[in-house]
């Protein structure tokens, strides 16, 4: 790829200046799903009185870690779609003066965010062999499930912050969707407890849904998602992706002058 | 090798879309029903030109004429709307005061950044990191984020950055406006370095000196069209006399600027012991100049000054009264002023004579004639083939 040294640069850029300025640095970073999970695992075992279901065929039974499993990926997600928007927007100054695939603004919070991702998910693998989970039999399959997430998420990035150049409340926008996209996502429940079958559909195959479903089969469940699953999260991926780079190669030659 | 293109303008054209009202939020958008109207503004319309390998050349015109906006189109960052711009040579660009540079990054993370955007591997810059350094002279800043730079530590390291990348096509957008005066010297010098070595320029810039001196050629855009092209000297002075209130010039073809309480009338040139004017004289003739002025009021504390400009622009000697502390308490009526030169230093050429008074500050000017005299140098003694001056050297071999 051309310009791969510019995409390491950025990508650099991306993972230093979030941590640079705090003491704790890194720790931030695991802090944040860490104190998530603590507040939803009070909120449902001591305000709703609930209790977890048990992972089919693992047999755990645990909110932290139900939650863990979810909000990881989901994150990754919030957080690379809303510092896209973000990072193109300040780009400003490098987009009006030089020449140089705009894309990379965006492709560099991916990484970044993916990096984020994967030091995260070793600290959750430790805690679920801890609860006697064999969590690395299913990395290839969670590495292969978290690649398609990532190629999703490239695309919805892509679409928003090229959108985000035009019209700026694109980004307040995004954070009231997403907030609905979280809710709509089963990341704090269980599907099977949910009374509405339209609802139920929509956590299981909307497409955030759809992903988390899958997360949680590998990494709570412990077992295989569905052939027909993986091949559903593909096309996704691939569909989002293609449509977020149409129409970010479509506005980006006029990000210059509209800035 | 000379000669070849090395960029080519083919009837480019650009206009913004100006917006009745700016419609960057919903809201807005909604508000007009999707019928925000506008209207086609034409920044760049129809500039069609070549520039050739180890040329340089220059782009003049008044304020928002346009060329930024075509050196943006030439550099890829706007989209034409119609026309092209084919580029033969690897590019390095300064646009506008300053490169692309990311404020929250330090001075050091942006060389490597700019460079990767230019294209160089992270080992090619580290070799030229210590040379971007030395030439934008900002050691102890280097590890500052960028936004705590001043405007000219700015385009020091932008300028830095862009000439160790080694272009063989730089375009360059007003980099002189505001670097101090050890820099903008450096900056010359390495244009002239870089013209030396069949590297080509673009350069846009509104000190037109630099472009008498440095350029080859000159294109003059107004409104965006291409009004005129080619040597820049003559363009340099259509545009300055446009610029400066549409002066026309007189019958002898000098120029006549100012407020007019005094004036120059007429320009004299005489060589010693001949009662004559002439215009012309040897190298080390004795000479005296005569300037004839007219008062139309008492003007107070006028300071008389000349400029001799060689052909190619270059300006060689520029005295005045107050230089030398001569400066009357006021004048009026007509008289003469003689300047004697006592040996002409200028070598064989053709110079011209600008004469100028001003009050006391040099800034408000009551008379300035441009070209108010052109005589010609002949070969004296001491004869030398190059220079405009002669420093009278002593050889002595051993
Ligand atoms: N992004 C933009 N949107 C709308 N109009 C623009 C934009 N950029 C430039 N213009 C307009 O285009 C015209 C030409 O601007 P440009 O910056 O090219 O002028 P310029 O010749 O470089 O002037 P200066 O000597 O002041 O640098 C101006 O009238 C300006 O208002
Ligand atoms: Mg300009």
């Amino acid at each position: 790829m051309a310009h791969r040294n510019l995409l390491y640069l950025l990508s650099l850029k991306e993972l230093r200046t979030r941590y640079k300025k705090s003491v704790l640095g890194w720790a931030w970073s695991l802090l944040n799903p860490i104190s998530q999970m603590l507040i939803f695992t009070i909120i449902f075992t001591y305000v709703f009185g609930q209790n977890p279901l048990a992972g089919d065929p693992s047999g755990l039974k645990n909110f932290p870690l139900y939650f863990l499993c979810g909000l990881l990926p989901w994150n990754f997600f919030a957080i690379t779609t809303s510092t896209a928007m973000g990072n193109v927007q300040n780009g400003a100054g490098l987009i009006k003066k030089v020449t140089f695939p705009h894309e990379h603004l965006v492709f560099s919070v991916v990484v970044a965010q993916f990096v984020t991702l994967l030091i995260e998910t070793i600290i959750l693998f430790v805690a679920l062999t801890l609860a006697g989970q064999t969590p690395l039999v299913w990395l290839p399959i969670l590495l292969v499930l978290y690649g398609l997430w990532a190629l999703f998420t490239t695309g919805v990035a892509l679409a928003l912050s090229a959108a985000n150049v035009f019209f700026h409340d694109v980004q307040y926008l995004w954070s009231i969707v997403s907030q609905l996209l979280f809710y709509a996502t089963p990341v704090i429940y269980f599907i099977p407890l949910i009374k509405l079958d339209a609802l139920r559909n929509v956590a299981n195959y909307g497409p955030t849904g759809s992903f988390i479903v899958a997360f949680h089969d590998v990494l709570y469940d412990g077992r295989m998602p569905s052939i027909a699953r993986v091949g559903y999260l593909a096309v996704l991926a691939a569909f989002t992706l293609a449509a977020g780079a149409w129409i970010f190669g479509k506005l980006s030659p006029r990000f210059a002058e509209q800035m | 090798m000379a000669g070849d293109i090395a960029l080519s303008v083919d009837h480019l054209v650009k206009s913004f879309r100006i917006h009745q009202q700016k419609t960057n939020s919903l809201k807005q958008l909604i508000a007009a029903r999707g019928r925000n109207r506008y209207d086609d503004f034409v920044a760049v319309d129809d500039v069609t030109f070549d520039v050739r390998e180890g040329e340089v050349f220059g782009i003049i015109g008044q304020n928002g004429s346009g060329k930024s906006t075509l050196l943006k189109c030439m550099a890829g960052i706007l989209q034409p709307n119609s026309g092209t711009v084919q580029v033969f040579r690897r590019m390095g660009a300064l646009l506008e005061l300053g490169a692309g540079f990311h404020p929250e990054l330090t001075g050091r993370e942006n060389i490597f950044l700019n460079a990767a955007i230019l294209g160089m591997g992270r080992r090619e810059i580290a070799l030229r990191f210590d040379e971007i350094v030395d030439f934008s002279g900002l050691h102890t800043f280097i590890d500052q984020p960028v936004k705590t730079y001043s405007s000219g530590m700015y385009v020091r390291l932008a300028f830095a950055v862009a000439i160790n990348v080694d272009p063989q096509l730089l375009i360059v957008d007003e980099i002189l406006a505001v670097g101090d005066v050890s820099f903008q010297r450096r900056c010359l010098e390495k244009f002239v370095e870089f013209r030396s070595e069949g590297r080509t320029i673009v350069l846009v810039t509104h000190d037109m000196g630099s472009v008498k001196n440095l350029c080859d050629r000159a294109i003059w855009l107004e409104h965006g069209k291409a009004i005129d092209e080619g040597d820049p000297a003559d363009l340099v002075e259509a545009y300055t006399e446009r610029m400066l209130g549409g002066a026309a010039p007189a019958a002898d073809g000098s120029v006549r600027r100012g407020s007019g309480e005094i004036r120059i009338t007429e320009v004299e040139m005489f060589t010693q012991g001949d009662p004559t004017p002439v215009k012309r004289c040897r190298t080390s003739d004795s000479i005296v100049l005569r300037l004839h002025y007219q008062a139309e009021k008492t003007v107070p504390q006028p300071v008389i000054g000349i400029e001799i400009q060689s052909l190619g622009g270059a300006t060689v000697t520029a005295p005045n009264t107050r230089d030398v502390g001569m400066v009357p308490p006021n004048m009026s009526g007509t008289g003469v002023v003689d300047i004697t030169i006592p040996r002409v230093d200028l070598l064989p050429g053709t110079y011209d004579l600008h004469t100028s008074i001003t009050d006391f500050n040099r800034a408000y000017v009551y008379d300035h004639v441009q070209l108010a005299l052109r005589f010609d140098v002949m070969t004296g003694k001491p004869y030398e083939t190059g220079g405009l001056v002669t420093m009278r050297p002593q050889w002595s071999l051993s």
